[in-house]
């Protein structure tokens, strides 16, 4: 059982990580938490399933068109919600919140309550090392996630766009007075959040399918982790996803299913009584 | 406003109010007094939002601490619901204390991510420990009063509702309340004129909790009934609705969004799965395009009326 | 200045209200309510109960209605919330004045509106609600025209697993009223009948379920006894495939309508063959005519089989509503009690007769026959009761 809860925690962290970085790189930028990354990932499901199941397309293709979407409908929010709201983190809090809830409801009237599941890249389970039977459209998505992963670090470390990134997370002035766009800056930082959010849901809809209010706890966990590994610190998305993947599945393992979920919530209150900047974060956050 | 001019208004509003009863009905007696519910949650939250400028998403979660803890007394101590209430208040604020001195430091996004988790632990426990709470199932609860009537509840919820404005005002007109709002306009400023800021919100939060605390402990001995729904967040989403809509951060806003929300909501109830999406989609549009909501606009259109109370956000680009 | 304002805003405010107090609508019709899920995560149920309304209000409405009007139902949705729940039925009553209400699919909800029902003296018939308390409160307006958990327990899945010689038994239940209290009673029955078993507390809304499902591999059962509603059921069964628990155990699905859900194949698979499901209607075992017919004006009106069966209880209570609101000859709340009591009447499922013997859950209470299902090659084969059966359980 340890072996089988361990290999969960890591498959479950490695898209905790994923969903947690694309809120993380908003955090950094443009310090607006967006409500809404939930219900993004779910938007992204839904893409991918009309794409590939309904309109029959190759599941790679549909993948990539899906977050493609979720990318301009990210750029479409920040145009119109949050753009407006810089210099107030609250007002784009209330706002993307209420967008999560409109979404949420917009998505139970258009596809139902029930799951929808765009279709898997393979099937059937694998006996891991021996001990146990594991479902190989989750190793798949282990594999996936740790791509983009490492994409989005090769993208922020080693590229030119990822210099004005880090300038401008920061220090947003100085970024500005070296001639920076940050308007613009916003707006693809914004949406390459979305399009983070979009690829986890995209990877993990075949293993958990979408529904209207899946997000949320999704969402939650994602605040969860960039919290714990610091606002704004890549390395703390991967290190924090990974730590409450495995705590939950461990938790869930040997001291209750019940509490499952919880478990995240106290540490969350743990990291911010003893370091509330988080483990990779910068002191004054 | 002076003192006077408030009371005035307020009694004479509620006196209005008191005579309900005599014409309406038992289902439009039960929308007034889910009305006056809202009206409780949306004010009390707007202290601190429309105030101080932090966000909780725990709101709904104080409600809930004030439900269960004087529901659970009822049912498992047999303690008197009217003193349940009042522990339940006290639990409610002793909490709001308690999270505020943990993440107002801090401030801004890390207090509402905190209150979030804070909620969503709160509805974990409240499935799980079901030997206690009866989990979704919902704890039955007795009422306040012996003889089932709408119009006692009616009365009820009325003078709590004056209450809790009352207090409100009090806060908000009083030194205190210059604080507040310069807290929330310009933080160092306010430091720098010596105002304590961590203790100011700590305030707020820890008033405007014990009012969600004592607004639930009510609510919940009137349906009979406390469930996980009342501190979730789609009952969070409701009260920040009513806020946004009606004018954060104005005294009245908050009442007119609580009644005309509520009194819609009945309206389209019959278009079940819309309705929720109706309000989010008004929220939105109010909060993109009127920040200062309905008590906003009346400001606007009527000459020489009063400029709203705070300005919200800055609509301009920055 | 500003004062007067407010004073103004307070009038309107007032006026507003006063437009508030609707005129109650004239009586043309005799109204009846029905709650229901119509939205929320079993939203499926309500549509259900939608089909199931305008194929029993036509059937009545045809044979000369009630008292001599026509049957009108208002459809009040639940949400699946108990809170929603008490307080649409107190709607219903307050604002639609009806004389009587049915339906309702979660046990939770249905504990909270029979309190209302008690309180302001109207008869409810809850049709889909399992909770054993409902009817063993022995509420005078209470009545229940289908399965208790203790029925389905006792008469149907415990003697399946008697029946088919299983050893070692897992339960899962979710963490709600139904699900915990039908397992207390599968546990009380199964130490009965001898069976050995373990159990787990699984959460409702959960996704994954590998760490659950680890746990029971461990334990090696012949049979799983998933108490879990909804899409939860789906993910289960199909990692329940997944980690190879099936086809060495049999995973019966203790509710029954997720396993006949639109989507229940996209969702789980390979992994849902072979699985096992309590249901009150399977398509080759119809045991009154009227089921025939029902079959027949439901093909009709949407254009293919009824999925699922919940469609056909709410029907069936329509019906029962209907005869004893004629029998009654008047829409007195005593009057109808009384008439419901003396119910005994032909429905899809048999013949209608509530029990009259206070003290337990019998009281108010009809138990209509149960199968155990199994999907053998995407086919329904019905495995118990024996009587019924058309096949014989596949591994």
């Amino acid at each position: 059982m340890l072996a089988l809860a361990t290999m969960n925690g890591l498959v479950i962290g490695a898209i905790y990580a994923l969903a947690a970085l694309g809120v993380s790189l908003v955090v950094g930028i443009m310090n607006v938490i967006n409500f809404a990354h939930g219900e993004l990932y779910i938007l992204a499901g839904y893409f991918s399933y009309i794409l590939a199941d309904t309109l029959g397309m190759h599941f790679v293709l549909a993948m990539v068109l899906a977050v493609a979407l979720v990318f301009l409908f990210g750029i479409f929010v920040e145009y119109t919600l949050i753009r407006p709201t810089y210099g107030n983190d609250m007002y784009s809090l209330i706002l993307t919140f209420i967008l999560s809830i409109v979404l949420q409801n917009a998505y139970l009237l258009i596809f139902g309550p029930y799951p929808n599941k765009p279709p898997g890249w393979v099937g059937g389970a694998t006996h891991v090392f021996g001990a146990f039977y594991y479902g190989n459209q989750r190793l798949a998505a282990l594999v996936a996630g740790a791509v983009v992963i490492a994409f989005v670090f090769v993208l922020v470390k080693k590229t030119w766009f990822g210099r004005i990134i880090r300038a401008t997370s920061q220090d947003r002035e100085m970024a500005e007075l070296n001639g920076v766009n940050t308007t613009r800056l916003n707006m693809l930082s914004f949406g390459l959040g979305c399009a983070l959010a979009a690829a986890a849901g995209v990877i993990l809809a075949p293993v958990f399918p979408v529904t209207p209010t899946a997000g949320v706890p999704v969402a939650l966990t994602a605040f969860v982790v960039v919290v714990l590994g610091g606002m704004g610190s890549l390395w703390g998305c991967v290190v924090g996803g990974l730590i409450l993947g495995l705590v939950e599945n461990l938790g869930a393992a040997y001291i209750s299913t019940g509490y499952k979920h919880v478990f995240n919530f106290i540490i969350l209150i743990l990291v911010l009584l003893v370091r509330p900047a988080g483990l990779f974060g910068r002191r004054e956050a | 406003m002076t003192d006077i001019r408030f009371y005035l208004i307020l009694f004479a509003a509620a006196g209005l109010f008191s005579l309900l009863p005599l014409g309406l009905g038992d289902y439009h007696l039960h929308v007034m007094i889910v009305s006056l519910y809202y009206l409780m949650m949306a004010s009390s939250w707007n202290l601190l939002a429309g105030y101080t400028g932090q966000v909780s998403f725990a709101h709904a979660a104080f409600a809930g601490i004030g439900a269960y803890t004087s529901g659970i007394l009822a049912v498992k101590f047999g303690v008197n619901p009217w003193a349940g209430v009042i522990i339940g208040t006290a639990a409610a604020s002793l909490l709001g204390l308690g999270v505020g001195v943990l993440c107002l430091r801090m401030g801004g996004i890390y207090l509402s991510l905190t209150t979030l988790g804070f909620s969503e632990i709160l509805r974990i426990v409240i499935t799980n420990e079901y030997d206690i709470t009866r989990g979704t199932m919902g704890l039955q609860v007795p009422g306040l009063v012996e003889e089932y009537s709408k119009a006692a509840y009616f009365y009820i919820m009325l003078g709590a509702a004056m209450i809790t404005l009352i207090v409100l005002y009090k806060l908000i007109y009083s030194n205190k309340g210059l604080c507040f709002r310069a807290v929330q306009n310009d933080e160092r400023a306010a430091a720098s004129l010596g105002v304590d800021v961590v203790k100011v919100r700590v305030l707020a939060f820890t008033v405007s909790s014990a009012l969600a605390g004592l607004a639930g402990g009510l609510y919940g001995h009137y349906l009979h009934l406390i469930t996980p729904e009342i501190p979730s967040l789609d009952q969070q989403f409701l009260v920040l609705s009513m806020t946004v809509i009606g004018g954060m951060g104005s005294f009245l806003g908050p009442v007119i969004g609580a009644f005309s929300l509520e009194i819609l909501s009945e309206y389209i109830r019959a278009y079940g799965e819309y309705h929720v999406l109706v309000f989010g989609l008004i929220a939105l549009v109010v909060a993109r395009f009127a920040p200062n909501g309905l008590m906003g606009l009346a400001a606007s259109r009527l000459p020489g009326g009063p400029a709203p109370a705070v300005t919200v956000p800055s609509t301009g680009k920055s | 200045m500003r004062g007067k304002k407010m004073s103004i805003r307070v009038l309107v405010l007032v006026l507003g209200l006063a437009f508030a107090v609707g005129s109650a609508w004239a009586q043309e019709t005799i109204k009846v309510g029905v709650v229901g899920p119509r939205t929320g995560t079993a939203a499926a149920t309500g549509k259900a109960f939608e089909e199931g309304i305008k194929l029993a209000t036509d059937y009545v409405n045809a044979k000369g209605g009630v008292l001599g009007k026509k049957l009108e139902i208002v459809f009040e949705d639940t949400a699946g919330a108990p809170d929603k729940a008490a307080s649409g039925f107190e709607r219903l009553v307050t604002r639609d004045k009806v004389v009587m209400v049915l339906g309702e699919s979660h046990s939770s909800s249905a504990l909270a509106e029979i309190e209302v029902a008690e309180r302001f003296k109207v008869p409810f018939i809850v049709v889909e609600a399992w909770a054993d308390p409902i009817t063993a409160k022995n509420y005078k307006h209470v009545f229940r025209a289908g399965p208790s958990n203790s029925g389905v327990v006792n008469e149907t899945i415990a003697k399946w697993v008697v029946h088919e010689k299983f050893k070692k038994a897992f339960i899962v239940a979710e963490n709600t009223d139904w699900g915990l209290g039908i397992a207390e009673l599968t546990k009380a029955a199964l130490t009965k009948a001898g069976v050995q078993f373990d159990f787990l507390v699984t959460e409702r809304q959960s996704q994954d379920h590998y760490t659950e499902l680890s746990k029971i591999k461990a334990y090696d059962p012949d049979v799983v006894l998933a108490y879990v509603y909804g899409t939860g059921l789906h993910y289960f069964v199909a990692q329940a495939g997944e980690v190879k628990l099936m086809p060495k155990a049999v995973v019966l699905d203790g509710a029954g309508p997720p396993s006949l859900w639109p989507d229940y194949w996209k969702n789980v698979g390979d992994a849902g063959d072979l699985e096992c499901f309590v249901s009150s209607m399977h398509e080759k075992v119809e045991l009154t005519p009227l089921a025939t017919e029902f079959r027949e004006a439901y093909v009709k009106a949407f254009g293919g089989p009824p999925t699922d069966y919940k469609s056909r209880s709410i029907y069936d209570s329509i019906l029962i509503a209907a005869d004893a609101i004629n029998r009654a000859g008047s829409t007195d709340s005593d009057k109808l009690v009384d008439a419901l009591e003396k119910t005994n009447l032909l429905v899809t499922r048999g013949t209608v007769k509530f029990g009259t013997e206070k003290g337990g859950p019998g009281y108010h209470q009809w138990d209509p026959p149960m199968l155990v299902v199994q999907w053998q090659k995407r086919q329904q084969v019905v495995l118990y009761p024996p009587e019924a059966a058309t096949g014989k359980l596949m591994r």
